[in-house]
């Protein structure tokens, strides 16, 4: 047994993340990032477009880009950010005992778990809605045609919660099949163990695109929820500050058309831009004035965009219409306010 | 006249065994032709319709053959994960670790390596696996630490399979010992009804036992990463079996065997350690080597706690966008590492059935 006593205690000081007691300035997250020099943020481990790993094991996707708006605002660097792939469950868990900064991962914002005093709900990336999909060959064109069918769904997040919930109120049974790995779950359901694969649906069109034959399956027009897809964050309010305003300069910046790739022209004439512009990225700035606050760089707005892009451009970038995942922005509510969206830029100033 | 000369013996028999009746015959010709037309597949599949590395991706969207380019893209991927990529030494050393002194323990059990005791091999085992975590985890020496929830693919699947087996052996010894024994009763039965009752459950649920009960059991604000939990499980999982197997083998010995180790004044522990279980050890092991291979493959199951290994790496590789029909050549990478592996523990299992089979004639 004592190998077994030295394997746990190796291992646990391996994993091991000291908690630094360093004297607050900003917040104790904000210094525990700066003082590491790295921001560890959870993404989802396999959700196409919006976080999966590359060749190099690096993730990338819609939710991955915002850890690394984080890194960028913070620490100055986009690739400071430590993206972890983590289960849905253990990754709330993982962030309520500071083992990590943020997560990036479509958790939906709901009361209770706002409640938590270990976790911070900070800004909406994503506006979404439960849905179903359903193999084509199975006949069903809508969702109360569902009774009795058999039911994918990840386990512990709010999609079970909602099924029960509708299928309830509509008098319908139904048996859920809980597999916690999102890819062992899709197998099931494209090898027909269950009828119906239930999840958001810009998650349903993105994961149908792992089929061997995406055209086989169809997505019920039916949606039974509302799922804003939330940046979390260890609560500390010069973090959740930062985190928001970050959001809010990629907005602004969309709203303005400002994008990483033309941003250092827009600053090299930053005379000729408007009043807004000149707020996010001029020297005399009221970025600057909120980096001060903060404990943010002077440039972190620059920094954002420049890095990672404006809201639009990292959409279009991983979920767009050049992309498998075809999604059209402006037919989405993650659109901008002015085009009949839920994307409404605050005011930076 | 002399008689034409019987055709050579050697000949006619293997025609008569492969084709001597028109069943064997039917059979066999059934047999070569889809052995044939499988090898034409593969054949086919992996060379003459395949694009070659140096073609670029879009050459592979026009041909029904492998994507050769894939590999190149996705080997690393796959094998590691999302471990840091200028790190990838450390997992590839830890995989060839303890790659290497599985391979030594299946010789050495098989007859070969005499040079080898038993006291080296326990000695490495002790030095290897406190190093493949420390390895992995680094934190020390300038080695930068890394997560365990980025230890994926091949290195994850080796520490719960072999450093599993590892551990779990001593425990299934010590519980088969306790289960023959009749000095201590309580003890005999606490080991019967741990046994008993882990082999009773289904290895998901004591994988989720492990990551969802145990970590209930710790202090609460102590986390236990999903790895190490998983490995505390299988180790306790796989030792009831091994234990069963040892316990198979003391029960095969004489009696007699005891009672002349007692009669030479050796007590129990005495007669137990140099008399009993060395033979019966000897006796179980192709049992164990069977257990072995269940346990070794069984370790894909762990994906369904969201542990990245070697399976879950190549679903992960097909599951970027853009990369999407190449699965076929991801499972056809896990298939070979599978085959070749559990060929090996299969070759160690002939060897010892054939020097078995030997030693009793």
């Amino acid at each position: 047994m004592t190998i077994f006593k030295t394997l746990i205690s190796l291992s646990t000081s391996a994993i091991a993340i000291a908690v630094g007691i360093a004297p607050a300035t900003a917040g104790p997250v904000m210094d525990d990032i700066k003082a590491k020099g790295s921001l560890v943020c959870l993404v989802s481990p396999t959700a196409p477009g919006f976080s999966v790993p590359d060749s190099k094991g690096v993730f990338q996707g819609f939710n991955a880009d915002f850890c690394r708006m984080a890194a960028a605002a913070i620490l100055g660097d986009a690739s400071k950010a430590d993206i972890r792939g983590v289960g849905f469950s253990d990754s709330m868990k993982t962030i309520v005992a500071g083992e990590a900064h943020m997560g990036s991962r479509s958790i939906t914002r709901t009361g209770t778990r706002d409640a938590d005093e270990g976790l911070a709900f900070v800004a909406t990336t994503f506006f979404d809605g439960q849905g179903f999909m359903v193999p084509s060959a199975l006949g069903v064109s809508h969702a109360l045609e569902l009774d009795g069918a058999s039911v994918c769904a990840e386990d512990g997040s709010t999609t079970l919660l909602n099924i029960a919930d509708w299928f309830g109120a509509k008098g319908m049974s139904y048996r859920v099949e809980n597999i916690a790995d999102k890819t062992a779950r899709l197998e099931a359901f494209f090898s027909g163990k269950c009828d119906v694969y239930a999840s958001d649906v810009t998650a349903l069109s993105a994961d149908r695109q792992l089929a061997s034959a995406p055209g086989d399956y169809i997505i019920l027009p039916e949606i039974i929820s509302n799922e804003p897809l939330t940046l979390v964050a260890r609560p500390d309010q010069a973090f959740e500050a930062a985190l928001f305003w970050s959001f809010q300069v990629m907005l602004n910046a969309d709203s303005h058309g400002v994008t990483s790739a033309n941003i250092d022209a827009i600053v090299a004439d930053l005379g000729q831009q408007s009043p807004t512009v000149q707020r996010m990225f001029g020297a005399d700035a009221a970025t600057t004035d909120m980096a001060a606050k903060l404990g943010l760089p002077n440039d972190w707005a620059y920094q954002v965009i420049k890095q990672v892009g404006s809201y639009g451009e990292v959409f279009d970038r991983h979920l767009g219409t050049d992309t498998p995942f075809g999604l059209d922005r402006a037919k989405t509510p993650n659109a901008h306010a002015a085009d009949g969206g839920l994307m409404y830029p605050f005011p930076i100033r | 006249m002399i008689p034409a000369s019987p055709p050579p013996a050697r000949q006619n028999d293997v025609w008569q065994r492969w084709a001597g009746t028109p069943v064997t015959a039917l059979i066999s010709a059934l047999s070569a032709a889809f052995a044939i037309w499988a090898a034409w597949a593969v054949l086919d599949w992996a060379v003459l319709s395949a694009t070659l590395p140096h073609r670029p991706m879009q050459a592979c969207a026009e041909t029904d053959g492998a994507c050769w380019r894939f590999y190149v893209e996705k080997s690393r991927f796959m094998l590691f994960g999302t471990y840091p990529y200028a790190e990838h030494w450390r997992p590839a050393l830890v995989s060839l670790l303890l790659l290497a002194l599985s391979g030594i323990v299946g010789l050495r059990i098989t007859g070969r390596l005499r040079v080898i005791g038993p006291r080296v091999l326990v000695a490495l085992w002790i030095l290897v696996i406190p190093l493949a975590f420390a390895l992995m985890g680094g934190g020390w020496a300038g080695l930068a630490p890394v997560d365990m929830s980025r230890w994926n693919g091949l290195p994850v699947l080796l520490i719960l399979s072999v450093i599993a087996i590892a551990l779990a052996f001593p425990l299934g010894v010590m519980l088969a010992v306790l289960r023959y024994q009749d000095r201590w009763p309580v003890l005999r039965r606490a080991a019967t009804v741990y046994i008993e009752a882990v082999r009773g459950v289904p290895m998901v649920t004591v994988l989720f036992v492990g990551v969802f009960v145990l970590p209930l059991t710790l202090p609460p604000d102590t986390r236990i990463s999903p790895v190490l939990a998983t490995l505390i499980a299988l180790v306790f999982f796989h030792a009831s079996y091994f234990a069963e197997d040892v316990r198979g083998g003391l029960q095969s010995l004489p009696d007699t065997q005891a009672e002349a180790a007692h009669s030479l004044g050796l007590n129990w522990g005495q007669a137990m350690r140099l008399v009993l279980l060395p033979q019966a050890l000897s006796r179980s092991l192709p049992a164990l080597v069977n257990s072995v291979i269940g346990a070794y493959k069984d370790t894909s199951l762990v994906v369904v706690l969201g542990i990245h290994d070697l399976t879950s790496t190549a679903r992960m590789a097909f599951s970027e966008p853009g990369w999407g029909q190449y699965a076929l050549e991801a499972y056809a990478f896990v298939g070979i590492w599978f085959l070749l592996s559990c060929a090996f523990l299969s070759w160690v299992g002939r060897e010892l059935h054939r020097g078995q089979s030997g030693r009793n004639h």
